[in-house]
């Protein structure tokens, strides 16, 4: 079948990809002037210690003879020890990914759900007041940046209006009052699933701030897209002939047209994925959100180079199979794009 | 197909938003301010148990009770105990008997004799004897970051079930250092056991110590919960917490947020600039007390112009103090006398300081052949430190007035001190926030920072005094035997020290708790400058 061998060769370079940024990855953290064995001790360790460490770690040992001992033990689906924590690396990223997972989803739900409608309403009403509107929103949405904005919705929505909690993903009582069963991790889930609804409302209460920050972005990002690829499709002579024919206006738009102007809009929503894995660095600490992006800051601060290792490996590997899906995506819903 | 697919499975996604939005959304946009707030009112005290929230930006680097060396002192002696605990500055008794009962010293000052607390047992059950209290120490002087401070102990004897002795090589306070923050605690001897089995036994978080408070639950970044010892031997009384639970929040901002929305009723380190929010509202007490930590800047004294007695004089009168308490410590900070925290043993202020003086910097450079200044500096700095980073500028700028030419740069601690150890390619000055690993600055600071070692660890300035080195070495053998007469001996060499200032020192930091009316019980201890909350102590206020 076509699309298993399209599948099964994107795959292949997919490794080529990893192994690139791995190697990539690997030399540049061995470039930074740090003494690994002085952070895995800390800040008051012996002489003797610390060589006793350089040896443990292996970083007595040529750099290249590191790097095929790492992939080595990457086959093996180990991904070292963090220098911080002194957990498997592994461990520490499924941990987390979870909470930047469903944080990620909410967020990109939220974006779509808000950025495809604006983006229609925008090109239909072109230079009306509407349009106006929208691009308002959108330019604010790219340019604001996320740790700013963080802060302005913990100020507004927490400080003065009290409405949503500030950070975190429960409130610490809730483990004693109605835990929840971590079924999935995914918090929205496993309540919803234990029909433990006092959990549900707190963890969608704190989804809502981190949420919308994390959104912003990709709403106006969409919005544009969607909104210049509407223009394109509404002035097309199909529509006009729709038209013609007596078929309701709002049909049309949601439909005939939207159908056809949201492949390369799919494309952007993809690609923003990606974006907003990064932007939950931002948004995961300012709302001290225990995923991915807090671990990797930590780590990055830290120097902490198994950490920062496997997370760029996650991260290029998501960013991969994202882009995998877009594509299949597209040609599902676009039966003009053919898979080469 | 795969179109019909597609636009059933995009319809079930809306149907799922649809419903989730419509069930949760609505009712949390009208009633979210009045719920929330009737909810911890009313709900929590009366359905869960009385709860301690705190805000950390403490790390747990390990909760392995031997090895730690490191912040993770802001948990652990909830958990963990010593044989003895050391008071507070001015208290009537100096130590408070903890796991040990009593304890005497032999005549000859070469034995310790710890009789201990009977009945006393593990978070696992075992018993806390005199084997647990030698297999702890024999740990810890084995591979516990910290188990340096016992090298004057050359065994441990269990006398019998209840009695242990420390046997000396020679004479040294080992009450003082029973009562350390780090690599004193005792600990079960099954933990022990299993920990040289496996070297990851420690890493998901458990407890196997004596203290008020058991580790329940941890996840790395997000929190620590721990739970009452329903068994400890010190009782229990009304008004305790029985469940702590610590987040970890590294934002100050974010912690003090919380602090004053009410999510935590505790926060840690709150930064200096908005300290006087807190001063303002009567809801809220700010301690401002010493602390065990200083800055110091160390010279390379083996090249030329810094191994000239003068010119170290010069520069030590060209560092504008109280600027840079101002900068790097909003105010929050003395100056320092030598190389001993205020408050800490041996401190003393006889020892002197230098004021900020530059016509007195620039005839001493001129005494020394450099009128004018002429030659230039490198000075490095930790980067994550950002006292540090403020007040680095302002060595530059005074010291550009006497005419001497300052680089700064920022590097990692652990580059700055391999660089620094390197000799002669070393930077020209290196700046430091140090601290003892326990309340004895002459043990370690003194010793760390200034005895000239052959291969440097942390003496990074290479100054070589046989005076200072003889002076160091009396006072701790007289540490032993006659406390009075040791301090005296250190006292005198740290007035070398300032005098032939082959470091500068900047000033001592204090320590600061914002703690709000609700909780009661709080004390601060300068002597375990980690241990920021003794669970045991907080009370709920009524």
């Amino acid at each position: 079948m076509r699309i298993f061998e399209f599948i099964f060769r994107r795959l292949l370079t997919a490794i080529f990809v990893l192994i690139g940024v791995s190697v990539i990855t690997f030399f540049l953290s061995r470039v930074v002037p740090t003494d690994t064995a002085a952070l895995y001790l800390g800040t008051k360790a012996r002489p003797e210690d610390l060589e006793r460490i350089r040896i443990k770690l292996g970083l007595d040992r040529p750099v290249p003879v590191q790097y095929a001992i790492y992939m080595g033990d990457l086959l093996h689906g180990d991904l070292g020890t963090s220098i911080a924590t002194k957990r498997p690396v592994l461990q520490e990223l499924t941990d987390r990914l979870p909470a930047t997972l469903e944080l990620l989803f909410v967020g990109m739900f939220i974006a779509t759900l808000i950025g495809v409608p604006l983006g229609v309403v925008s090109a239909r009403w072109q230079g009306t007041w509407a349009d106006m509107f929208v691009r308002i929103i959108s330019i604010v949405g790219v340019s604001m940046p996320a740790f700013y904005l963080g802060l302005l919705m913990q100020i507004a929505f927490f400080r003065n209006l009290e409405w949503f909690p500030l950070s975190g993903r429960v409130d610490a009582d809730l483990r004693f009052t109605s835990p929840i069963d971590p079924i999935t991790s995914f918090y929205l889930i496993d309540s919803f699933l234990t029909l433990n609804w006092v959990a549900l409302k707190d963890v969608f209460l704190h989804l809502v701030l981190p949420a919308f920050t994390l959104a912003a972005y990709p709403i106006g990002l969409i919005a544009r897209m969607n909104r210049a690829a509407m223009l394109e499709v509404l002035s097309q002579d199909y529509i006009r002939t729709a038209r013609a024919y007596g078929i309701k206006q709002w049909i049309i738009t949601y439909w005939y047209a939207l159908k056809n102007a949201i492949s390369p809009t799919l494309t952007v929503i993809g690609l923003t994925v990606a974006y907003a894995l990064t932007g939950t660095f931002f948004v995961e600490v300012i709302f001290n959100w225990p995923g991915l992006g807090l671990f990797t800051v930590r780590s990055l601060l830290a120097l902490d180079y198994p950490a920062i290792m496997g997370m760029t490996l996650l991260g290029a590997s998501g960013y991969v199979i994202i882009n995998l899906i877009v594509d299949l995506l597209q040609t599902a819903i676009d039966p003009r794009i053919r898979l080469k | 197909m795969n179109k019909k697919f597609f636009v059933l499975s995009l319809l079930l996604v809306m149907a799922f938003v649809a419903n989730a939005c419509g069930s949760t959304a609505a009712p949390a946009a009208t009633e979210a301010p009045a719920a929330t707030e009737a909810a911890a009112a009313t709900e929590a005290p009366a359905a869960g148990p009385v709860v301690l929230k705190i805000a950390y930006s403490s790390t747990i680097d390990t909760w392995d009770p031997i090895a730690s060396f490191s912040t993770e002192a802001a948990y652990l002696p909830n958990v963990y105990e010593t044989l003895l605990k050391i008071n507070k500055p001015g208290s009537a008794e100096k130590y408070t008997p903890v796991l040990a009962e009593s304890w005497s010293v032999s005549e000859d000052k070469m034995s310790y004799t710890f009789n201990l607390r009977s009945g006393v047992k593990f978070h696992d059950g075992e018993p806390m004897n005199a084997a647990a209290v030698k297999a702890s120490i024999d740990a810890v002087k084995d591979h516990g970051a910290a188990g340096f401070i016992w090298w004057s102990v050359d065994n441990v004897e269990v006398v019998d079930d209840l009695t242990v002795k420390f046997n000396l090589s020679t004479p040294q306070p080992i009450d003082l250092i029973a009562s350390s923050m780090y690599a004193a605690y005792i600990v079960s001897p099954k933990a022990l056991e299993a920990f040289a089995a496996d070297e990851n036994f420690w890493a998901d978080g458990k407890s196997y110590g004596t203290g008020p408070y058991m580790v329940e639950f941890y996840t790395p970044d997000v929190e620590a919960v721990f739970t009452q010892n329903t068994e400890y031997w010190g009782g229990w009384e009304a008004g305790q917490y029985e469940k702590v639970v610590a987040s970890l929040v590294p934002e100050a901002t974010t912690r003090q947020q919380m602090l004053e929305g009410g999510d935590v009723d505790l926060a840690e380190r709150i930064t200096n600039e908005n300290l006087d929010t807190f001063r303002n509202d009567p809801n809220y007490t700010v301690f401002e007390e010493p602390s065990f930590f200083n800055y110091v800047g160390i010279f390379n004294t083996l090249r030329a112009p810094l191994d000239d007695v003068k010119v170290r004089q010069a520069l030590s009168y060209a560092i504008p103090y109280e600027d840079i308490i101002a900068i790097g410590a909003g105010g929050l900070g003395t100056q320092s006398y030598g190389p001993v925290p205020a408050g800490v043993y041996p401190w003393d202020d006889s020892v002197g300081q230098y004021t900020y003086d530059l016509e007195k910097a620039k005839a001493l450079l001129t005494e020394a052949g450099h009128e004018g200044g002429g030659f230039s500096l490198k000075l490095t700095y930790t980067a994550s430190n950002a006292s540090e980073e403020a007040f680095a500028p302002l060595i530059k700028d005074s010291f550009a007035q006497i005419g001497v030419d300052v680089t700064i740069e920022a590097l990692s601690l652990g580059e700055q001190l391999k660089l620094a150890r390197s000799g002669a390619d070393a930077q020209d000055m290196t700046l430091l926030l140090y601290w003892p690993a326990y309340a004895d600055a002459a043990a370690d600071n003194l010793w760390s920072l200034f005895y000239y070692t052959e291969t440097p660890s942390w003496n990074l300035s290479y100054w070589n005094s046989a005076e200072y080195n003889t002076l160091w070495d009396e006072g701790s053998a007289l540490s032993g035997t006659d406390f009075e007469a040791s301090k005296e001996k250190y006292v005198e060499a740290v007035k070398l020290l300032v005098e032939e200032a082959p470091g500068v020192f900047f000033y001592d930091t204090k320590a600061v708790y914002v703690i709000p009316n609700t909780v009661d019980g709080f004390e601060y201890n300068l002597n375990y400058p980690f241990w920021h909350f003794d669970y045991y102590t907080l009370r709920a206020a009524k």
